[in-house]
């Protein structure tokens, strides 16, 4: 792997006649990308090492012994000649595609990878047209659930690992393994019990035939159906870039999409299953007004009516994945007219606002030492916990943990814990200063808030005195989306919230902190669902999901990154801000009637610094060029 | 405008009787030939063996459906006319052989070009484009053909559909 620091020697090699530079190290597969040539893989994935299992990815080398060598294990060498197309390398692949095929049940019409199948692609491209294999095929029983939300169909397993090699080197949870050996074995998960890993999810995209899919949406689409999107998982405070997929205005799956700032193409189980909330035929898509159907304009002035008055007795409680343009909204709100209201964010955290040099997800890469403090990270944040064991075990950073509890970091076995008591984070942490493994920088130091038993103020202070004395930087782990937009808008602070107290409630999303305070005598709900916690109110104002709402979030690292909706909403459903703004024009507050949400972004560059990346939404992105060449067949 | 002054001249009377004789002798003649006409709609002309008419859906002799969903039809139809939703069979609720059904199956009639590539499509032989041709009705809405109305009747149950 090349170093990060760029100063690395090149290679100049030849791949069908194509002279390519590459720096010294990179395998054939990964040259040949560069001069968009396609060698077909199954076991090689650029986030794995290499294995060299499938040999799939047959090419002729020379100078080299005569023979088909595997392009994923072969690194470049300089004056290297590579012929992918030479006629050895062009049978050779063939025969292991046939090979492949033996056991494959050929099942494609009914498989959910059908359509989207590198099998099923190499096959046409690389494979003979006809097949010569007659003798019965390996059968199983199928399909085989291994956890609630994943299938295994083992005759269409071509057993190239990755899922396994994914289980090993990247989650560490090792859950899956092969049984038995040779052309007898198999994909099982250890001791036959399910998966319960939160990154589970990603082997079905690892998968490159059907054997692993989802049994969340199994059956729902084909591939050609759907509409895509890139967008932003709505589920925590990481902001993981996510591919939406929709077919008739249903949102059918999500998939991850590489960002390598921030998730290197891995999403956690929550933001890849846990979207069928925006599909419920049960959702609430007509305001009401005391249990009957109303019209906006009578359910804004029921609202109007009951929160006339309240003052600082205004509760807001705000959902997790509330958008920059609605936070700005809110704040204009809270100037004016609501002004002394009191706001609380669902599922957050009550660490402060950060400081001014906060260390990025992508600087963890080239960090030394890793200091998590007071944070399960596997729970409060799963990718970066993916980074997190990414340089410790591939990059070579030192681990140290601070909590009281054992961890999934614990799985590393250097890797140093200092159980403090619950409470007592602060302490540790000032301890570490001359610790040994912290000698070498840059140390990068994530902090949590304990899930509400430390006192956030304290261990502040103490991790920035750990930073400057250890020359590291240091990342608060926020828990609710949007959380770092909350605290930029200044709608919340370092304190836990709290509505008890408050006569009139608004309740956007979910009520936080877990429910409706019993003092509110009138309340607003403004959610997708009607939820148990909400009680009944007196006013309900259907809500958008993430998938078809319009704006944007602000992660942990302070990254402020763009929603594509990818459902349209239909009327009377109407989005965030648009609702905001028609309640601040209705309270007679000036600047708020917009024309657009580009209008709206501007304006809240304008009002707050940390919100200025809003003024240049992104230009579209270009449609990748497809990686296809030339009839390899034989 | 004519002059009404300027008469034709007076012509032969037998050539008129002759003319008479010619077109009298096209209809003897054509009486003596073969019928072609067919009394639609009391009688009805043979259609080809394999003429592309209205659409059915087939069943396996033991009555499940043939068709498993995976909807290439839809994906071979030039004018996007069918729809499939699929879902997963159960031991309970077996419809079909193997794991996938078609839940909701729909051909939009009005739409359909009787090209029969979903026919060619379909890896189960599941839909067929039978010998019906006669498929006018009142409303829009009566073209778009549920998988009820697709469906063949259960062998089980009833007598298989013989095209002629």
């Amino acid at each position: 792997m090349p170093e990060p620091n760029g100063a690395v020697p090149t290679v100049t090699l030849t791949i069908d006649g194509h002279q390519v530079t590459v720096p010294r190290g990179t395998l054939i597969v990964e040259a040949a990308k560069r001069v968009r040539i396609e060698i077909p893989v199954f076991c090689y994935h650029h986030k794995m090492d290499p294995v060299g299992a499938c040999r799939m990815c047959l090419v002729e080398i020379s100078p080299g012994p005569p023979r088909p060598q595997t392009a994923c294990t072969t690194p470049v060498a300089e004056g290297m000649v590579v012929r992918t197309n030479s006629p050895m390398a062009v049978s050779a692949r063939a025969d292991i595609l046939e090979y492949e095929l033996a056991n494959h049940p050929l099942d494609c019409p009914v498989c959910d990878k059908g359509g989207e199948c590198p099998l099923q692609d190499y096959t046409f491209r690389h494979g003979y047209p006809t097949s010569r294999i007659n003798a019965p095929r390996r059968h199983f029983l199928k399909p085989i659930p291994l956890s609630e939300r994943i299938a295994l169909d083992r005759e269409r397993c071509v057993l190239c690992y990755r899922c396994t090699r994914y289980y090993d080197e990247i989650t560490w949870d090792q859950e899956l393994t092969a049984d038995h050996r040779g052309a007898d074995s198999y994909i099982t998960s250890q001791f036959g019990q399910p998966l319960r890993s939160i990154f589970s999810g990603n082997i079905i995209d690892l998968c490159p035939v059907g054997a692993l899919t989802s049994r969340v949406w199994r059956f729902e689409a084909r591939p050609w159906d759907m509409a895509y999107t890139g967008s932003v998982c709505s589920r925590c405070a990481v902001g993981c870039n996510v591919t939406l997929w929709e077919r008739r205005n249903q949102l059918v799956r999500v998939t991850s999409r590489q960002n390598d700032e921030i998730d290197e193409g891995w999403i956690c189980d929550r933001g890849r299953f846990e979207y069928t909330e925006v599909n419920r035929p049960d959702r609430i898509r007509v305001p009401q007004v005391e249990g009957r159907e109303a019209t906006w304009d009578e359910a804004m002035e029921a609202l109007l009516d009951g929160i006339q008055g309240a003052g600082h007795r205004l509760g807001i409680s705000i959902r997790r994945d509330v958008t920059n343009e609605e936070l700005f909204c809110l704040w204009r709100l809270l100037q004016g007219p609501c002004r002394g209201a009191r706001v609380a964010l669902e599922g957050r955290t009550s660490l402060p606002a950060p400081g001014e040099d906060t260390l990025l997800i992508r600087d963890l890469d080239c960090a030394r030492a890793i200091v998590v403090v007071a944070s399960d990270t596997a729970d409060d944040v799963p990718i970066v916990n993916l980074r997190i064991k990414k340089a410790v075990s591939k990059l070579g950073a030192r681990l140290l943990i601070v909590h009281p509890d054992r961890l999934d970091l614990d799985r590393w076995p250097e890797a140093e814990h200092i159980r403090n008591r619950p409470g007592e984070a602060a302490a540790a942490v000032r301890e570490l200063a001359g610790h040994p493994l912290l000698q070498e920088g840059p140390v990068a130091i994530l902090w949590g808030d304990g899930r509400g038993s430390e006192d956030t103020r304290e261990l502040a202070a103490a991790v920035a005195e750990l930073a400057t004395r250890v020359g590291g930087r240091s990342m608060p782990l926020y828990r609710a989306t949007n959380e770092r937009g909350a605290l930029a808008a200044g709608l919340i602070s370092g304190v836990p919230d709290d509505l008890e107290g408050c006569e009139a409630v608004i309740c956007y999303g979910p009520p936080a902190p877990g429910r409706i305070p019993a003092s509110a005598r009138f309340v607003a709900v403004w959610d997708l669902l009607l939820r148990p916690e909400h009680g009944s109110p007196d006013v309900v104002l259907p809500a958008l999901g993430f998938a078809e709402t319009q704006g944007s979030y602000t992660n942990l690292e302070g990254r402020v990154q763009f929603l594509h909706p990818v459902l349209h909403p239909e009327p009377p459903l109407r989005e965030g801000w648009e609702v905001l703004c028609e309640l601040g024009q209705r309270l007679k507050v000036r600047e708020m009637d917009f024309v657009g949400i580009f209008q709206l972004q501007r304006a809240a560059a304008r009002a707050i610094p940390q919100f200025a990346a809003l003024a240049s939404p992104p230009e579209p992105e270009p449609q990748p060029t497809p990686v296809l060449y030339g009839p390899a067949r034989p | 405008m004519t002059d009404e002054t300027e008469r034709p001249a007076r012509r032969n009377p037998l050539q008129d009787v002759a003319a008479l004789a010619q077109g009298l002798r096209t209809t003897l003649a054509e009486v003596m030939r073969p019928v072609v006409t067919t009394q639609y709609p009391e009688e009805k002309s043979p259609r080809a063996e394999r003429y592309r008419g209205r659409h059915y859906l087939r069943r396996y002799d033991n009555g499940l459906e043939r068709c498993i969903g995976c909807e290439l039809c839809a994906a071979a139809c030039p004018v996007g006319c069918i729809l499939v939703i699929a879902a997963e069979n159960t031991e309970d609720h077996r419809v079909s052989p193997g794991e996938r059904y078609a839940k909701v199956y729909e051909i939009n009639m009005l739409r359909c070009i009787f090209c029969g590539y979903c026919e060619e499509a379909c890896p189960v032989q599941a839909i067929v484009l039978g010998p019906e041709y006669e498929l006018s009705d009142v409303s829009r809405e009566r073209f778009i053909y549920t998988k009820d109305m697709l469906l063949e009747p259960n062998p089980a149950q009833q007598e298989p559909i013989v095209v002629r």
